[in-house]
C-alpha cells in the first residue's frame, strides 16, 4: 500500500524530471551554480534569475539557481557544498557571512571550480577564499559616487534615512555620500525602523527640526516610499533634493514626477550576467578581467526611465 | 459472615453549594457482588470517587478492613488494594495489550545501572491472565483497540486483579456493550467474585445487578435507601427506588411495564 | 511465552489479519519501504551526478542527520501526545547565546555550551510546565515561543553588538575542550588513508592539497546516530518508553493507571529542547557565526521527518527508528533533487506530497490497530 503510493509520488515528479531540467539548462558542456543568500520571498532575486538564464541562454552553457528557501545561511552553506559536490565548472555565490559561508567557498576552490562572488563581500574577504573576482555594488563607492554627484547639484547638506540600521554594510552608503559631498556625517543618518509611519513621522520630526536640510538620502524602497509620502505631506516634494538606492515601483513613479532627482541601481541583471560570461570565456579561452566588476551604481533619472520601466522586474 | 472489608459511614460531600452525597452508608465484603444502583445524577460517580480516594470526604468516615484510611490521592488507595476499572477504561487503544496490561505498573529487569521494561515477563503474564479470564488473544502484542469493548472490560478487570486488587470497584461496565459482551463481562465479575475479592458494581441496569449481585443498594438525590440482600429485592422494587418511586411508576404503566 | 502462542494458535481469529496487513502496522515500516524507493530511485537519475561520492554522501548525510537531531526529540514529544513549534527558534536562540556567552561576554566555550543547554531544558520544562498546568494545546504554547524566542534571538545581538550575526565562535573555541563534542570529525585518518588509497577524491590545489575531500565524519552524524539509538532505546526498551505511550495515547487513562503524565510531557518537551540545543551546537561550532534567522522552519521539518516517519500526530503511536528514516527520507530528497537537476523550487511541491500521503498512510494504519470502521 504505502509502497504503491510512494513509487507513484516519486515516479510522477521524476518523469517531470526530464521536462524541468530542458528548461532550466540548454546543456551545451559548462555548467555554472549560482548561490544566493536570498529566501525564497525575496522578489528582487528575480532579476538575478532572469539574468544567468538569459546568459546562460546566449552562451549555450548549463545555469543553475539555488538558494536557501528560508534565507538560513547555514543552509546555504550546505547548498554550497553539495553545488560543489556535483561538479560543475563554475560557482557564484554571494558572501552574506564570511564566517559560515568562507569555509564551503574554500574548500570548492581547493577542489578546483572557479568562484565569483557577487552581491555581497568585500574585496578583501574575497580574496581571501580564493574567489576569481567580486562583482556587485561596492557600497561606499556608490554612496560616494552619488555624493560626487549631489555636490554637484549644489548640495551642502543631507539626511540619511536608513532603515537597516543594524546592516554596517548599507550604512557604508550613508558614509560614502557624505565624504562625496565633503562633509561630515555626524548626526545626519536617523535610525528610521522598518515601518512605513515610523518613517515618515521620523523624517518629517527631523526636516522640522533641521528645516535648512538641503537633501534627503534613503537606502531603499522601504525608507524610499514613506519618506516620499512625508515629503509631500509637508509640501517639500519637488522642492527638496530626494536621492535613493535602489529600485521600486513607487520610486520610479517618483523619478517620473520629479519628485526623486535620481535612484541608484545596483543593477542585479549585471551581477547574475557577468560572472557567467566571465566564467565562461575563463573556461573556453583562458581570457579573465584583471579587477572586480562593479555593477553598480548605475544612476537612474528621467531620462532613462522607459527601459527600466519596460523591463521592472525582470531585467531592472 | 465476616467483618465487613469497607465500610462507608454517613458520607457526606459538598461541592461548594452542591450537595453530591448527603449521608451514604455502605458496607462492602470480600468475595461478593455489591450493587450500587442510581439514575443518572444520583451521586454514584461522587460516592465511588470517594471510596477510592479521588475525593476526600466532606463529613463521615471510611473504613478499610476495620481501620479508619484517609487517601492523600487515588495512588494510596490502589496500593491499599482498591482498584477502579472506570467507564473509560484507563486502556490506550493504541497500546498492546501487554503494554496497557503493565501501564504504570512495569516489571523491571536491571542490567547493570539500566532498569528495562521486562517485555518477556510482561507479555507470558498477560497471556496467563486474560487466558484465565476466558479470553484467547492472537498475541500479547495485539492493540486494545481491535478488542471488543466486553474484553477491553476483562483486560481492565484482569488487570486489577492481578496487581492484588481486595476490592474492585467497576464503574458502570456494561452500559455500552451489548448483550453478548455484557453476559461475558457478567461472567468475569462472578469469576472475580469468587476469588475472593469484594466487587462494586455500579450500574443502572437492574436486570444486570440482578445477575450477579449479591447486596443492592439504590442511591438517590445523593441519599441511600437502604441495602438489600440477593433475593429480598424484586426487580420492580428496586427500580421504583432508583426513580424515586412515583412518577416512575406511572411511566411504567403507559409504557406497558417495559422500563 | 511459547506455550501461551501455541494455545493460541488454536483461535479462530488468527487468521484474520494477513501477514501483510500485520507488517504494515509496524510504525517503521513505511519509512524502510520509503527509504529504499529514494534510494532506488536517486540511483538511477541521479547516480553519475556527484550524489554518491563521498563529497555527496556526506552532503545528504550530514543534512539528514540535521534532520535527525530535532526530530528524534519531536517524535518522542509526538508520541507523548505534544508538540513543539518553537524547535526552529530554539536552535537559533541557542546559537546566539552560545554566541553571546562565548564571543561577546568572552567566557570559555564549555561554560557558554553549558549555560546555553541549561538554559534550553529550563525553556523546554517552562514550556511543557505552561502546557501541563493550564492545559492549553501544545500548538499555541509553543507558538508563543516561537515569536518569543525568535524575537529575543533578533534583539539581544542588536542591543549588545548592533548586528544580526555575531561571529568569531571558531576562534573563541580554539583550544576548548567541549567544543569538540559538537564541532568535530571523527575517524579523520581513516578517511586521510582513503584519499591517499585513491577511494575517495582529494583537494587538488590550495593550502589542503593531498587532504580528502571529505575529512571525517562530523560529530553532528555522531550525535544523530547516537540520540537515534537513545530514543529508540528509551521508547522501546524501558519503563519510561511505556509511559511516554500511555501519556500520548490517552493522559487521562494513563493517570487513572498511576502514570506520571506531567512529569513525562516536561521531560519530552526538555528532550526536545535538548535536540534544538545539539543541534545549534553543532552548526555555530561548525560555522563559527550565530545568526539570527538560523533555524527558521526547522519545527516543521522536524514534525514532517516524524510524520514520514510513521507517528501518528495525535500522539500515542510512533517510532524513533521511523523518525530517523523519515529524516533520511527527507535529506536524500531535499539535496538528491538538486543532483537530478530538478528545479529546487518544486521541492516543496514534493515535500507536501509526500507528506500528505504519510498522514493519509498513518491514519489508515490507526483505523487497522484500533479497529475503527
Amino acid at each position: 500500500m504505502k509502497s504503491v503510493i510512494k513509487t507513484i509520488a516519486l515516479a510522477t515528479t521524476v518523469a517531470a524530471t526530464p521536462l524541468m531540467v530542458a528548461t532550466t539548462a540548454s546543456a551545451a558542456g559548462e555548467k555554472y551554480i549560482l548561490v544566493s543568500h536570498a529566501p525564497d520571498s525575496d522578489s528582487w532575486w528575480n532579476t538575478i534569475k532572469n539574468g544567468i538564464a538569459l546568459a546562460g541562454e546566449q552562451l549555450d552553457v548549463e545555469v543553475e539557481y539555488r538558494n536557501p528557501p528560508t534565507g538560513d545561511l547555514a543552509d546555504m552553506a550546505r547548498i554550497i557544498e553539495q553545488a560543489a559536490a556535483s561538479g560543475p565548472d563554475g560557482i557564484i555565490t554571494t558572501l552574506a557571512d564570511f564566517d559560515v559561508l568562507s569555509g564551503p567557498i574554500r574548500a570548492a576552490v581547493d577542489q578546483g571550480i572557479d568562484v565569483i562572488i557577487m552581491n555581497s563581500g568585500t574585496p578583501e574577504q574575497v580574496r581571501e577564499v580564493g574567489a576569481l573576482m567580486f562583482v556587485g555594488q561596492p557600497e561606499y563607492d556608490a554612496g560616494y559616487a552619488a555624493g560626487l554627484r549631489a555636490k554637484g547639484d549644489g548640495i551642502g547638506s543631507f539626511v540619511c534615512v536608513n532603515h537597516v540600521i543594524s546592516n554596517t554594510v548599507v550604512a557604508e552608503r550613508c558614509r560614502g555620500f557624505a565624504d562625496g559631498l565633503g562633509i561630515d556625517l555626524g548626526s545626519q543618518m536617523i535610525d528610521a525602523g522598518q515601518d512605513p509611519a515610523e518613517i515618515k513621522n521620523r523624517v518629517q520630526a527631523y526636516l522640522n527640526a533641521n528645516p535648512e536640510t538641503d537633501a534627503v538620502l534613503t537606502l531603499g524602497p522601504t525608507s524610499a516610499d514613506p519618506t516620499k509620502l512625508a515629503l509631500e505631506e509637508m509640501g517639500l516634494a519637488g522642492d527638496i533634493y530626494f536621492g535613493t538606492f535602489d529600485l521600486g515601483d513607487e520610486i520610479v513613479k517618483g523619478i517620473k514626477d520629479g519628485i526623486i532627482q535620481w535612484g541608484i541601481d545596483q543593477q542585479p541583471f549585471l551581477q547574475a550576467y557577468m560572472p557567467v560570461v566571465v566564467l565562461t570565456n575563463y573556461d573556453r579561452y583562458g581570457v579573465l578581467p584583471g579587477n572586480n566588476i562593479n555593477s553598480g551604481p548605475g544612476f537612474v533619472t528621467k531620462d532613462g526611465l522607459t527601459k527600466v520601466e519596460e523591463f521592472a522586474g525582470k531585467y531592472r | 459472615m465476616s467483618q465487613p472489608i469497607i465500610q462507608m459511614r454517613e458520607i457526606e460531600k459538598h461541592f461548594g453549594s452542591v450537595i453530591a452525597l448527603a449521608g451514604v452508608s455502605v458496607d462492602v465484603h470480600a468475595g461478593e457482588c455489591h450493587c450500587l444502583l442510581g439514575d443518572n445524577g444520583a451521586g454514584k460517580s461522587t460516592f465511588i470517587k470517594t471510596m477510592s480516594g479521588v475525593h476526600k470526604p466532606t463529613h463521615g468516615e471510611i473504613l478499610f478492613e476495620g481501620q479508619a484510611m484517609h487517601f492523600a490521592d487515588p495512588r494510596d488507595a490502589i496500593s491499599a488494594g482498591i482498584a477502579t476499572v472506570h467507564q473509560h477504561l484507563a486502556m490506550i487503544p493504541l497500546m498492546s495489550v501487554s503494554r496497557n496490561f503493565f501501564m504504570g505498573n512495569e516489571p523491571i529487569k536491571s542490567i547493570g545501572p539500566l532498569k528495562l521494561f521486562d517485555h518477556e515477563y510482561a507479555n507470558r503474564v498477560t497471556m496467563e491472565e486474560m487466558r484465565k479470564m476466558g479470553i484467547n488473544l492472537r498475541g500479547p502484542d495485539q492493540a486494545v483497540g481491535t478488542l471488543s469493548g466486553g474484553e477491553r472490560q476483562t483486560v481492565a478487570i484482569a488487570r486489577a486483579v492481578h496487581f492484588g486488587a481486595k476490592v474492585l470497584i467497576l464503574d458502570e461496565p456494561t452500559s455500552a456493550l451489548g448483550v453478548r459482551q455484557t453476559a461475558n463481562v457478567l461472567a468475569t465479575i462472578d469469576k472475580v467474585r469468587k476469588q475472593g475479592i469484594a466487587v462494586v458494581f455500579i450500574t443502572h441496569n437492574v436486570r444486570h445487578a440482578l445477575a450477579v449481585g449479591d447486596r443492592f443498594t439504590v442511591l438517590n438525590r445523593g441519599k441511600t435507601l437502604g441495602t438489600a440482600l440477593k433475593g429480598e429485592i424484586s426487580p420492580e422494587e428496586l427500580q421504583d427506588l432508583m426513580a424515586g418511586g412515583q412518577e416512575l411508576a406511572q411511566l411504567e404503566g403507559s409504557l406497558g411495564g417495559t422500563v | 511465552m511459547s506455550q501461551a502462542t501455541q494455545a493460541v494458535g488454536s483461535d479462530e481469529r488468527v487468521k484474520q489479519i494477513s501477514s501483510l496487513r500485520k507488517a504494515l502496522i509496524r510504525p517503521e515500516l513505511g519509512g524502510m519501504c520509503g527509504t529504499v524507493i529514494v534510494f532506488v530511485l536517486f540511483f538511477i537519475f541521479a547516480g553519475d551526478s556527484g550524489m554518491f561520492n563521498a563529497q555527496g554522501v556526506m552532503n545528504w548525510t550530514t543534512v539528514s542527520a540535521q534532520f535527525m537531531i530535532i526530530a528524534v526529540g519531536a517524535c518522542l514529544l509526538m508520541i507523548a501526545g505534544e508538540f513543539d513549534l518553537s524547535i526552529g527558534s530554539m536552535i537559533g536562540f541557542a546559537g546566539m547565546m552560545i554566541a553571546i556567552f562565548g564571543v561577546t561576554l568572552g567566557w570559555p566555550m564549555w561554560a557558554a555550551i553549558l549555560i546555553t543547554f541549561a538554559l534550553c531544558l529550563a525553556i523546554g520544562a517552562l514550556n511543557g510546565y505552561i502546557v501541563v498546568r493550564t492545559g492549553l494545546p501544545s500548538f499555541i504554547v509553543t507558538l508563543a515561543f516561537l515569536f518569543i524566542l525568535r524575537g529575543f534571538t533578533i534583539f539581544l545581538p542588536q542591543l549588545i553588538e548592533r548586528k544580526t550575526i555575531i561571529g568569531g565562535i571558531r576562534d573563541a573555541a580554539e583550544g576548548d575542550w567541549l567544543a569538540p563534542i559538537f564541532g568535530g570529525k571523527i575517524l579523520t585518518g581513516l578517511f586521510q588513508w582513503f584519499g591517499d588509497m585513491g577511494i575517495i577524491a582529494t583537494f587538488t590545489r590550495g593550502t589542503k592539497q593531498g587532504q580528502p575531500v571529505v575529512e571525517g565524519i562530523p560529530m553532528l552524524v555522531v550525535w544523530a546516530l547516537f540520540l537515534v539509538f537513545v530514543g529508540h532505546f528509551i521508547l522501546t526498551r524501558t519503563q519510561f518508553g511505556n509511559w511516554i505511550f500511555a501519556s500520548g495515547g490517552d493522559a487521562e487513562s494513563a493517570r487513572n493507571s498511576g502514570v506520571p503524565v506531567n512529569k513525562v510531557k516536561i521531560c519530552m518537551f526538555m528532550f526536545t529542547a535538548f535536540g534544538a540545543a545539539v543541534f545549534a551546537a553543532c552548526q555555530v561550532m561548525e560555522f563559527g557565526s550565530a545568526g539570527a534567522d538560523r533555524g527558521l522552519l526547522k519545527e516543521f521539518e522536524a514534525i514532517i521527518a516524524v510524520v514520514i516517519g510513521g507517528a501518528l500526530l495525535t500522539g500515542g503511536y510512533g517510532s524513533v527508528i521511523g523518525a530517523a528514516l523519515g529524516a533520511l527520507i527527507f535529506g536524500v530528497v531535499q539535496q538528491g533533487l538538486f543532483f537530478a537537476g530538478v528545479e529546487s523550487s518544486l521541492f516543496r511541491v514534493f515535500l507536501g506530497v509526500i507528506l500528505l500521503f504519510a498522514v493519509i498512510l498513518n491514519t489508515y494504519i490507526r483505523r487497522i490497530i484500533t479497529g475503527e470502521r
